[in-house]
């Protein structure tokens, strides 16, 4: 069943046991991003958290991790709780071949019910703004779906982005966000700033769990979030249209900020604690002018925490890369077998590919790193073969020591383009790329001794059922 | 009151407690350096506040552009 907004969703999780109410007084810092932090470090079941006793504040209500197990994860995508990784990504696949899906437009969006403007607007009666890591410069909105468009083409629907980018939080009524030049905003930002204009822009935080991962997706430019939502809800996305900006933005949103990117100015925004398990540096970002705040009442502020991984954003943006990376990888090489992207946003990949002829898997892992999502990611890929499951790190770890040699697999190529964030770059947004062909060599590239290898016995997948099945009935 | 990340000696209260006399947001005006006056001293004191993370006008005058503004189109 589709969750047309948060509330539902956190409904659903409640109702599984995935949501865990946080009823004693807590401190807004240092205690809810701590208690955010330590979902992350208890396993793969992990609950949400909720909570409406905060310190000072008389009202605040916040959720976080929400999207942070891969029970979450699949609970969100209507699917049952213990489905397993790679079942999560098939399924993922599967639903994205029904992409676009149009979505359909209503008009009651919950969030007309109250609005803020002009000089009344003070995002802290609105939102109970926190602090997650010790270095970060102040209180970040890290959930939302930033909706903008393309300036040369604003009523191309499918250019008009969705995407999930930092925000600090800079003023009652002033941001400033990161649009890192390998994503869309920062493509309308740089056609905004070269005609000296004003960006409009939307922030919608508190969506229902699909818009949240396609906000996460990289998708094709001129590719629609909302259809894509569609597609993986099995079902038209609701939207709504922005009173200022008239943009399209979800329908289930319980705030939405609308204004501008101010033309050609920065402003020193950070640290934050990044998805890398680094701080970024403070740097001059582009800044937000808020002109209009709708919410619902008693809103839900949205948050997670991120750090060290795995987190709360790992598990949301895993999935969602892998499935590009598959598609754009098969789309010229079908016998790619599966992509394992999961690792901080594809900064890592690991590829299993058939091989049509000798130095094969070599050029898969050079297309990985040339897709769209490959540019401003994919340091490193690793390639196995199609008997290896990137899934499974045991069988990935067997690959690199028993079919590596180096001097032959390994391959570094200089000088490449990576997003600005990668804490490794001599040079930011500037990097080496490496390949290690885990494949077992084939003609003409005849090297090794690979002529007898183990295989599992016949009798093994019809055993491997006996034993679930008696387990499962214990 | 200073800055505990640039030490400068101008900070504004940017918002208070919901419930009066809990907690002030305080901001600097140099840096935007913002927290709350409830947080660790870690974050709220400059003689706590760690070297790593402190920041010098000239820091903050250099900091790289993100996204570098592009040159004005012409006509």
């Amino acid at each position: 069943m589709p969750y047309d907004d948060l509330r539902s969703f956190l409904d659903t999780l409640d109702k599984e046991s995935q949501l865990l109410r946080i009823t004693e007084q807590v401190l807004p810092e240092p205690d809810l991003a701590a208690a955010a932090n330590a979902a992350g470090r208890i396993g793969e079941g992990a609950p949400a958290l909720y909570f409406d006793n905060v310190k000072g504040f008389t009202d605040a209500r916040i959720a976080m991790n929400v999207h942070g197990s891969w029970r979450n994860h699949a609970l969100a995508l209507g699917l049952p709780p213990d489905t397993s990784v790679r079942e999560q990504v098939e399924e993922l696949a599967r639903r994205w071949d029904a992409f676009p899906v149009v979505p359909e437009r209503r008009e009651d969006a919950p969030w007309r019910e109250n609005t803020q403007l002009g000089p009344d607007i003070d995002l802290f009666k609105v939102l109970p703004l926190f602090r997650l890591n010790d270095g970060d410069g102040g209180f970040y909105l890290d959930k939302a779906a930033v909706v903008s468009r393309d300036p040369r083409d604003p009523d191309h629907f499918g250019k008009q982005n969705v995407g999930t980018y930092r925000i600090e939080v800079i003023g009652r009524d002033r941001l400033a966000f990161q649009p890192v030049p390998m994503h869309d905003v920062a493509q309308h930002l740089h056609a905004a700033e070269e005609s000296g204009e004003d960006l409009p822009i939307a922030i919608t935080l508190g969506n229902d769990p699909v818009i949240t991962i396609v906000a996460g997706m990289p998708m094709g430019y001129d590719q629609s979030e909302y259809e894509m939502a569609g597609a993986l809800r099995g079902a038209p996305a609701p939207i709504a249209t922005a009173p200022l900006t008239g943009f399209d933005v979800p329908w289930g949103s319980e705030v939405v900020i609308e204004g501008v990117v101010e033309s050609r100015k920065r402003q020193i925004e950070g640290p934050f604690g990044e998805f890398t398990g680094h701080y970024s540096g403070g740097r001059r970002m582009p800044t937000i002018r808020v002109d209009r705040v709708s919410y619902r009442t008693d809103p839900i502020f949205e948050s997670l925490y991120l750090g060290m991984p795995w987190t709360e954003v790992d598990y949301l943006v895993g999935p969602n890369t892998c499935v590009p990376l598959l598609k754009q990888l098969r789309a010229e090489f079908p016998e790619v077998q599966a992509v394992n992207a999961m690792y901080t946003h594809g900064l890592a990949v690991i590829v299993s590919t058939k091989k049509r002829y000798g130095g094969f898997a070599k050029a898969v892992g050079m297309r990985a790193m040339t897709t769209p999502h490959g540019l401003g990611y994919v340091t490193q890929v690793i390639v196995v073969d199609e008997d290896v499951d990137p899934f499974d790190l045991p069988q990935v770890m067997w690959a690199m020591s028993a079919k590596v040699n180096p001097q032959d697999d390994v391959i570094i190529v200089p000088n490449l383009s990576v997003m600005a964030l990668a804490p490794a770059a001599d040079t930011s947004g500037i990097t080496s790329k490496m390949i290690i062909d885990a494949t077992t060599p084939v003609a003409p590239d005849d090297r090794g001794h690979f002529d007898t290898p183990v295989r599992d016995l016949p009798e093994t997948p019809e055993w491997t059922e006996r034993l679930r099945a008696l387990i499962a009935a214990r | 009151m200073i800055c505990p990340r640039c030490a400068h000696d101008t900070v504004d209260t940017v918002t208070t407690s919901p419930v009066p006399g809990v907690w002030d947001v305080l901001q600097c005006v140099r840096c935007l350096y913002m927290w709350r006056t409830t947080e660790p001293d870690r974050r709220t004191r400059r003689e706590a506040y760690p070297v790593e993370f402190r920041m010098t006008p000239a820091d903050i005058e250099t900091a790289p552009e993100v996204p570098v503004v592009p040159p004005l189109l012409v006509g």
